[in-house]
């Protein structure tokens, strides 16, 4: 379990992260989203204690991180799969933070088999590609078999073979009963990974809820119904009590009835239905509308550092 | 389940866990062969040159070429030192190694086991067989000395103190300054130090030397220690203050600070 507690971290006039409070549960997958530059990063850091709280706590099985006994065994993090050394072998990197917590090789090497990297344990990770640095911070963060995983980032320069193996993995680390704490800034992403989400933005909590919840609360939903008596077919879903509108294209979108009882109604009258399409908002679209707001704010007044498009290419399909 | 391991089991944990790290890249090797061969080489020939100057009865110290040789080798563990942290700042690993061990001071206290360890070792091999070099040599023109004369052994073992001494400056400038070229940088400037300060007008040039590393161990590593600099058991605690210090202000620097 993780336990974030009124966290604030201020850099100089900065304030990178602003009363943040959440529990990252064992047993689930948790998002953490943000757009750029909100502080997820930060955050991650202070549980680690890598950067000290201006004020607030973090703790970590109900403990501080500085606490910690060889913490490998209480969390692994990866942060930044680029951090290491290029002159050192896959199998020495991993060897080092093994012994630093008293971790056999035998794990060492049953980690480098998982991650399907026994075949490079002896080369230099200069030459690694970056799918390749991604698995090995992996195996790195979990030598000690920790019921702690925290991930900063994980899927950025991912193949789609890489994405599809990271996310099994981290449903199945879930189902494993660790707690699972993953930062994005793709909604699309965590859609496909996370059941549950932790939203901030400029440093505070946007919202703290289940992917299933964010969709059932997303504004837009509504059914596509297309049919020969288009016209016909609105009259009595109106009378019914739905709300209809009719799309650009002759189609209707319909509100207040679902799309079984659409299907009843229109069999029991005998009108042809082509089309009959439940319709949610995409959570990107429900993330938008939560974020819109800190990200308008930023964009008004940029702050230095550097910036990533807010829809990069190499956006997961669907 | 973790939480009852010794101290210790934990320090020997990390001790570990650095050498491994300093023994799987191949800056360790290099920066040492330059720092063992080097000097060893030089020492020779400082003292066929110095057996060859024509004339003139009394030679200079007849331990000085082992020494004058260390000087330059010094800047290649000096700059080992310095990478032991500022590979790991400017990669990001420190983050890693702060986050498997969090008590930062282990870690500087295990970089500077094990640097020093291998430091002080070659220090004394080069210093050693540096000397035996170069008393063949100059014995050819009878200007040698021998190990067994009084004063000799602990010259000789001062010298192969330089290494170490550099050494493990250069680590704790690397934990202060964080990049490569900045904390090799700073190493230079204090190695220079004296050489600046020489100019400075009459007794000035000694009052403020006798403080810094080389005039400090010229004068615990001659067989005749100049007399206006510090006594040479003073030199040496001049000398052992510095990296010393280095390793202090580098403690606070990485237990205050963000990572």
């Amino acid at each position: 379990m993780i336990e974030v507690d009124q966290l604030v971290k201020r850099f100089g006039a900065v304030t990178a992260v602003d009363g943040l409070t959440f529990t990252v549960r064992p047993g689930h997958v948790t998002g953490f989203l943000g757009p750029n530059g909100a502080g997820k990063t930060t955050t991650m850091r202070v549980i680690l204690g890598l950067d000290a709280p201006t004020a607030g706590t973090t703790r970590i099985n109900q403990q501080g991180y500085a606490e910690l006994i060889r913490p490998l065994h209480q969390v692994g993090a990866l942060l930044d799969a680029t951090a290491l050394h290029p002159g050192r072998t896959a199998e020495a990197h991993l060897t080092s933070l093994a012994q630093s917590n008293g971790i056999s090789r035998h794990r060492v090497a049953e980690m480098l088999q998982l991650t399907g990297l026994e075949g490079v344990a002896k080369r230099r990770v200069r030459g690694f590609s970056l799918g390749m640095k991604q698995r090995l911070g992996i195996a790195a963060a979990l030598l000690g078999d920790p019921p702690v995983l925290m991930f900063d980032e994980p899927v950025n320069g991912l193949d789609t073979e890489g994405i599809a193996w990271i996310r099994q993995f981290f449903k199945a680390l879930a189902a494993d009963g660790r707690t699972v704490l993953v930062s994005s800034h793709l909604m699309s992403e965590m859609a496909q990974t996370a059941d549950r989400l932790i939203i901030i933005g400029r440093g505070r909590l946007i919202a703290d809820t289940t992917t299933a919840q964010l969709i059932e609360s997303s504004t837009r939903k509504d059914v596509l119904v297309r049919s020969p008596r288009a016209a016909e077919l609105a009259g009595l879903m109106t009378a019914r009590g739905a709300a209809v509108s009719r799309e650009d294209d002759g189609a209707l979108a319909v509100t207040g009835l679902d799309a079984p009882a659409i299907g009843d109604l229109a069999a029991e009258k005998g009108i042809a239905v082509h089309a009959l399409i439940p319709r949610t908002a995409s959570l990107e679209d429900a993330y938008l509308d939560l974020t819109g707001e800190s990200v308008d704010f930023r964009a008004a007044s940029p702050s230095p550092g550097p910036e990533v498009p807010e829809h990069p290419e190499g956006v997961p399909a669907r | 389940m973790t939480a009852q391991v010794p101290v210790a089991v934990r320090a020997r944990d990390v001790l570990a866990s650095e050498w491994t790290k300093f023994r799987s890249v191949r800056s360790t090797y290099w920066t040492l062969l330059v720092a063992v061969v080097t000097p060893i080489g030089l020492s020779a020939l400082v003292a066929v040159t110095l057996a060859n100057v024509p004339g003139r009865g009394a030679p200079a110290d007849p331990l000085l070429p082992g020494v004058l040789s260390q000087e330059y080798a010094v800047l290649a563990v000096g700059v080992l030192g310095v990478l032991m942290f500022s590979a790991e700042f400017s990669t990001g690993l420190i983050r890693t190694t702060f986050t498997a061990v969090p008590r930062r001071r282990a870690v500087l206290a295990a970089k500077a086991a094990v640097l020093g360890a291998i430091t002080l070792v070659a220090g004394e091999l080069v210093a050693f067989v540096s000397f035996a070099l170069v008393q063949a040599v100059l014995s050819g023109k009878h200007l040698g000395v021998s190990l067994a004369r009084p004063g000799v052994p602990g010259a000789v073992l001062a010298t192969g103190l330089i290494l170490f001494v550099v050494a493990t400056m250069g680590l704790g400038l690397g934990a202060i300054v964080r990049h490569t070229a900045g904390g090799i940088a700073a190493l230079v400037g204090l190695i220079i130090l004296p050489a600046i300060l020489a100019l400075l007008p009459a007794p000035w040039g000694a009052r403020v030397g006798r403080f810094t590393l080389f005039d400090a161990a010229r004068q615990v590593t001659a067989l005749h220690p100049a007399t206006n600099l510090f006594a040479p058991a003073w030199s040496l605690l001049v000398l052992l203050a510095w990296p010393a210090l280095t390793l202090l202000a580098a403690a606070l620097a990485i237990t205050r600070r963000d990572a």
